[in-house]
């Protein structure tokens, strides 16, 4: 049976003045899927999701939800939420409010609360200040924070910046659950390993222009690369 | 289980907190009691002084006004705290969640900017209510005296300080949304509050448009209203200000809207904002709430000027800062206009000073035209003025009754207690709350 994609991305672009960010990038995101979107340093991943979420304006594009209907700023808002990086937000504010804010505020979830916190191991800092936490543990729960809202597709760049080897493949299981529930995850990851171990499929984006997309073994069959290292580097 | 609060409630319930938990606003609260203090302190010590306490002249106060003596020159202090302090306080709570990141995630709740800005402005009000806490203070230990409070007119003095506040609010929250720092933003607000004093300044020497313009700055609007005046016009210019400013906001806050659209909105905001203004003016309604009637003539006087209807035009030949021209306007000029929709009045003059003027022929005079008659008289006094409009509207002067007069509440006691109040118990008090909410940071 034909699923349509959750979203659909057509010719996004967004330049400041005349420098390039994004140009022209088209793919779209399978319904319960994890996707994947990697890229160099520079390559305009973090731009790419603030003109998905809305939170910075594109130059010219469209987004269309699964009946293809072009998604307004309540679209969007009701389809996808989005978990940027390197935030600390409501710093003097104690952990265990801010969750309970991201529930109440955006209509979240609650019966989910319990199992996220205790999958990202977040039980003892609840009564912290989001502003003491170190960078692995606002990591952790600024990821929590995005899981508890209730859209259908979350949006997190970088889920594993700051976290150890341990941490991360907690994480990465904690995101696979959630994706296994039915929640759909598009991550921005720099790490390819990660982003393999990770990612059901991948969209590789450099120098603002999208160079592939597809499974880790279609992107490597393309450039028949022996592993996605190789193919990430022949592609960009 | 969906939450039984609204995303409205949240959002409110966050911006409390967040105002809670602020360094700024606690250190506002506490720099609050010692400048109120200090106000309370000197007003009632100098109004005891007047009334004869410590053999001083008693008598020579008899008149004295708790509005002009105490109530004025207390909240005062809150001019000052509204200019230099509250601008951080507003900056800390709207720019904070663009510094932080927050903003980038409450964007993402589809509520309109207008409730987003909303609920910051509510909530900095209700925080402005409580810094005016030690205010409150003053009152009961002025009572505690003895003294005599007059409502309506302590009420206008703390709505031309909340007003002034909403102006603060505005302006600091259309400065912490259009910058994209919080640095900016202070020096952004604090450019518009020196360019308010600098108009005042240009007012004072040119007078005409500059002078028209100075009235609707927030230190003219407090002054009016710690006279115990309301003006409409200048209430509605207020609040049109605050409007203008909170709509800026809320169009700024919108980071996903491209700058060149956000830039088109903002002009339409400042174009509809200037038509409002400009309405704003032609308003003539006002009402002195002073018990003394400070911005009123005699009641006798005032029926007296209401059967002119005739247009009346002065004409005087004063220069800008001569101190007769300003004893004419604040005396009584600014009372006839108030009464008088169909006065005109002009000033003329070579120079801003006057001081080399003065042998120049007409140099001093004011022309009355009145019904196609004309009067030239020298004085600038209130009966000067009114005898030479009775003149020429044939009206027979009315007759002073002295019973009509303000007697004033003389009250001969120091300021008892309220040094250990204010410069003790309050910024003990508050840097305590301080303390409370910053422990659980360390």
């Amino acid at each position: 049976m034909f699923v349509p994609p959750l979203l659909t991305v057509s010719g996004l672009s967004k330049s400041y003045g005349a420098l390039s960010a994004i140009s022209d990038v088209s793919f779209h995101v399978n319904t319960g899927e994890i996707l994947g979107l990697i890229g160099p340093n520079g390559a305009g991943k973090t731009t790419l999701f603030e003109c998905l979420a809305g939170v910075q304006p594109a130059s010219s594009g469209a987004l269309h939800g699964p009946d293809q209907q072009t998604l307004d700023a309540h679209g969007r808002a009701a389809t996808m939420f989005y978990v940027p990086d390197g935030i600390r937000p409501y710093p003097e504010q104690p952990l265990g409010w801010v969750l309970n804010f991201a529930l109440g505020f955006f209509g979240g979830h609650r019966e989910r609360a319990r199992r996220t916190i205790e999958q990202l191991h977040l039980v003892d800092l609840l009564r912290q200040p989001v502003g003491v936490l170190s960078k692995g543990q606002a990591k952790r729960a600024m990821l929590a924070f995005g899981l508890l809202t209730p859209q259908p597709l979350l949006m997190i760049d970088e889920p594993f910046e700051g976290l150890d080897l341990r941490q991360t493949r907690e994480t990465a299981a904690a995101l696979r659950e959630h994706a296994d529930a039915g929640r759909t995850l598009f991550l921005s990851i720099h790490q390819i390993n990660d982003a393999a171990r990770v990612c059901d499929r991948l969209v590789l984006l450099s120098g603002g222009r999208k160079r592939g997309e597809g499974t880790a073994a279609q992107l490597m069959a393309r450039c028949e690369a022996s592993d996605l290292e190789e193919a990430f580097l022949a592609l960009t | 289980m969906p939450s039984p609060r609204s995303p409205w409630q949240w959002l409110l319930a966050k911006e409390w907190r967040e105002l809670w938990t602020s360094r700024a606003w606690w250190l506002m609260l506490v720099a609050a009691g010692p400048l109120v203090g200090l106000s309370f302190i000197n007003s009632v010590q100098m109004y005891a002084e007047m009334s004869g306490l410590n053999g001083t002249a008693d008598g020579v106060g008899q008149a004295f006004s708790p509005l002009v003596g105490v109530w004025a020159p207390t909240f005062s202090a809150y001019e000052l705290i509204a200019a230099f302090l509250f601008p951080f306080v507003v900056i800390r709570l709207v720019g904070g969640d663009r510094q932080s990141g927050a903003l980038k995630l409450e964007l993402q709740q589809h509520l309109s900017p207008r409730t987003r800005v909303g609920a910051k402005a509510l909530v900095l009000l209700a925080a402005w209510g409580l810094a005016m806490a030690p205010a409150a203070v003053a009152a009961v230990l002025w009572r505690s005296y003895g003294g005599h409070t007059y409502a309506p007119e302590v009420f206008t003095v703390v709505l031309g300080h909340v007003i002034n506040a909403a102006l603060t609010i505005a302006l600091g929250a259309a400065a912490a949304s259009i910058a994209e720092h919080p640095s900016t933003a202070a020096i952004m607000t604090l450019a518009v509050t020196v360019g308010t004093w600098v108009i005042s300044f240009i007012a004072a020497l040119q007078g005409g448009v500059w002078e028209q313009a100075a009235a609707f700055t927030p230190p003219a609007l407090v002054e009016q209203f710690q006279h115990g005046l309301i003006r409409l016009d200048v209430t509605l210019a207020a609040l049109t200000l605050v409007a203008m400013g909170l709509a800026l906001a809320a169009v700024w806050t919108r980071l996903g809207v491209p700058v060149r659209r956000r830039v088109v909105e903002s002009l339409s905001v400042l174009a509809v904002a200037a038509l409002v203004l400009t309405a704003c003016t032609r308003a003539r309604a006002n009402w002195d709430w002073s018990e003394n009637r400070q911005n009123s003539f005699s009641e006798p006087d005032e029926a007296a000027l209401l059967r002119i209807t005739a247009p009346l035009h002065i004409e005087a030949h004063l220069a800008q800062e001569d101190a007769r021209r300003a004893e004419l306007e604040r005396r009584t000029l600014s009372k006839l206009r108030r009464l008088m929709p169909n006065l005109t009045v002009d000033y003329v003059s070579r120079t801003t000073v006057g001081l080399y003027e003065q042998n120049t022929e007409h140099y001093g005079e004011i022309i009355y035209t009145l019904g196609g008659k004309q009067d030239t008289s020298r004085m600038v006094t209130t009966e000067g003025v009114l005898e030479s409009i009775y003149a020429l509207a044939g009206v027979t002067p009315p007759v002073e009754n002295d019973d009509d007069m303000f007697r004033g509440y003389p009250l001969a006691v120091p300021p008892r207690h309220a040094a250990a109040v204010f410069y003790g118990g309050w910024p003990i008090l508050a840097a305590l709350g301080l303390f409370m909410t910053q422990r659980r940071r360390q």
